[in-house]
């Protein structure tokens, strides 16, 4: 089946790395599952962690209010980030905009109440010692912008072709960037759905936001079924487009996945690339249920 | 306006053509009066522009009056015009009520009900037995015919019901309880898979199949093979079947696989459940829109549902089906 699944990736013009997980019999198949790949937006993830588990402590208040100035905006093309005037939201509610609608800002202002030391300290409680969060979303646009010396955002494109321009740009580098493991990824997502990551309202609170995630056309374009669940989290960065999320069946069958991939070609827009990680995903859930339905 | 030039002789003829059809007159008029534009009101209507334009120049004719004032580039209502329209609406809510009466009254001679085409004979004989059994008065008049068939006919009033397959277009019906037969596999006595007494759809790769070209409509037909597929079934090709005699021939050769309720299979074929009936065909009763079903009608959905659960092993479909945000409320 991995070589399915690999077929899958070649065929889309990507490269791919995979884990999917059975949450009930621990069944497993992987792509490379233990290679480290990098975040993107997927960061988010971790961070939503660590904010509900902070804020089960006590350590903070989800329901505060937050003001976001106009000028205080991070780069990004959703929520938030595109408004112009001033926002009130609770850090809860921006939690939320962060990962339904992979909101920058949001992101960035939960995370600066977080803390980033907490969102690394959070991981290795939870024994993933391979996944590291290094910045936020406004450094990893910084330094992109720095990496491939252009000032405006919709240079990075045209100089992405460049010769040496995608090797210097440190944001793809997982030795530098967010990064992880697809195996410790769906770690951390079963350790959300199993209430292992936070208290259980918490956990329940998590899996709300990751099952309102809007974005069709990756992982969730893989399960085209109206009886079942998709949650999940994307992550995108140039020529990387990833999405971790728990495919939910009406038999009660649930299964996590990482499916990371980097493609070959440098068009920003790249549906094939897109709907290979659904498809990717589900020949990875058809095997694990062994055409039960 | 062009002159009419109409010639004496004809002047008799047209003035006795309207009078019979005032009413389609008038229902030109208040949809010109509402769009005020004759191109749109001309396709509302279903008709060219020009059969439009003279219509209302007979009923200007007719009245002796003038409804709009046309320039070259807008169209409005005259005065008169616009004393004339909420009378012309008047009237044509009663003739819809006088129409509706008429139906009812015409429906109480017999009940015309549509039904699949390739319904169980046991089904159909206890359909027509139970009905009789609460509504002796009242002959049902059975037209078997696919769905599509059915569906045009309760549009256009010539059918009071029918029995439906799904998917298809509702628009514009009621449903009654939706029902769930499950579909096994019809295969060549001897073949591998018949050796099994339940069967997977994965257990058919590589397999045609064949499906019945009346019974099973694109949309249909789509959600069949994108069941199939989820549950590790891409047939070969699919053969569209005119009628079950062939559909048993390629069976029986070995050429394709057929998904069918369960049936007494004919001699050399052999009928297998699929495990966990992955596969449901969706049956429902359907009526026009409009007030809840009442007498008759009522009787005949009442005495169709149960008559398809209890003769036809349908049973209700309960589907639970989780909204995503990117096909949610106004999405």
């Amino acid at each position: 089946m991995t070589a399915v699944i690999e077929g899958a990736f070649r065929e889309a013009g990507v490269v791919g790395w995979l884990h999917a997980v059975d949450l009930d019999s621990g069944r497993e198949i992987g792509v490379r599952p233990d290679e480290s790949v990098v975040l993107a937006s997927v960061f988010k993830v971790p961070l939503l962690v660590a904010f509900f588990r902070r804020a089960a402590a006590g350590e903070l208040d989800p329901v505060e209010q937050v003001a976001l100035p106009p000028g205080a905006r991070v780069a990004g093309g959703t929520g938030t980030s595109v408004l112009l005037d001033e926002i009130r939201m609770s850090l809860r509610d921006l939690a939320c905009m962060m990962i339904t609608v992979s909101d920058n800002t949001a992101a960035d202002t939960v995370l600066e109440r977080v803390g980033l030391d907490h969102v690394n300290r959070t991981l290795t409680d939870l024994g993933l010692v391979r996944t590291r969060v290094t910045g936020s979303a406004g450094d990893l646009h910084a330094s992109l912008m720095a990496d491939a010396g252009v000032t405006d955002p919709a240079d990075l494109w045209t100089r992405l072709t460049d010769p040496g321009v995608a090797g210097r740009l440190s944001a793809l580098d997982p030795a530098v960037s967010s990064r992880g493991t697809p195996r410790e990824l769906t770690r951390l997502l079963a350790a959300i759905w199993r209430d292992e990551a936070a208290p259980a309202p918490e956990c329940a609170q998590m899996r709300r936001m990751l099952g309102l995630q809007i974005w069709p056309h990756r992982l969730a374009s893989g399960f085209p079924y109206d009886d079942v669940l998709v949650s999940g989290k994307t992550g995108t960065l140039l020529t990387l487009r990833n999405e971790i999320g728990v495919v939910e069946y009406p038999d009660g069958g649930r299964y996590a996945l990482a499916v990371f991939t980097r493609a070959r070609s440098t068009a920003a827009t790249h549906p094939r690339a897109d709907a290979a990680i659904g498809t990717a995903a589900r020949l990875a859930v058809q095997e694990l249920r062994g055409w039960a339905s | 306006m062009s002159k009419m030039g109409i010639t004496h002789g004809l002047i008799s003829d047209w003035i006795y053509s309207l009078a019979m059809n005032l009413v389609g007159h008038l229902e030109c008029f208040v949809v010109v009066a509402e769009e005020l534009h004759f191109g749109r009101a001309a396709e509302r209507l279903g008709m060219a522009q020009p059969p439009l334009s003279q219509r209302i120049q007979r009923l200007e004719k007719e009245l002796d009056t003038r409804l709009f004032d046309r320039s070259s580039r807008r169209v409005a209502l005259t005065a008169s015009g616009r004393l004339l329209l909420e009378e012309a609406r008047d009237l044509l809510v009663r003739v819809d009520r006088i129409r509706a009466v008429a139906e009812r009254a015409g429906e109480r001679d017999v009940l015309r009900v549509g039904v699949p085409e390739d319904l169980d004979g046991a089904v159909i004989a206890a359909l027509l037995g139970t009905f009789r059994d609460v509504r002796p008065d009242l002959p049902l008049d059975l037209r078997p015919a696919p769905t599509e068939e059915h569906l045009r006919a309760l549009a256009d009033g010539t059918l009071d019901a029918g029995v439906l397959r799904h998917p298809c277009d509702t628009a514009g019906l009621s449903l009654g309880p939706m029902l769930g037969q499950p579909l096994g596999v019809l295969l060549p006595d001897g073949s591998p898979p018949a050796a099994a007494p339940e069967l997977r759809l994965a257990d058919l790769e590589g397999h045609d199949l064949v499906v019945s070209r009346r019974e099973m409509p694109p949309a249909a037909l789509e959600d069949l093979l994108a069941s199939c597929a989820r549950h590790g079934f891409v047939p070969g090709a699919v053969h569209e079947s005119p009628h079950p005699q062939f559909t048993l021939g390629l069976v029986l050769a070995g050429t394709a696989v057929a998904l069918v309720p369960r049936a007494p299979a004919a001699p050399g074929t052999v009928w297998r459940p699929l495990l966990g009936d992955p596969l449901l065909q969706r049956t429902s009763c359907a009526w026009r829109s409009g007030a809840p079903p009442e007498g008759p009608l009522a009787d005949l959905i009442e005495v169709t549902t149960r008559v398809l659960r209890t003769e036809a092993a349908m049973t209700p479909v309960h589907q639970r089906v989780v909204l995503r945000p990117s096909s949610g409320f106004l999405a």
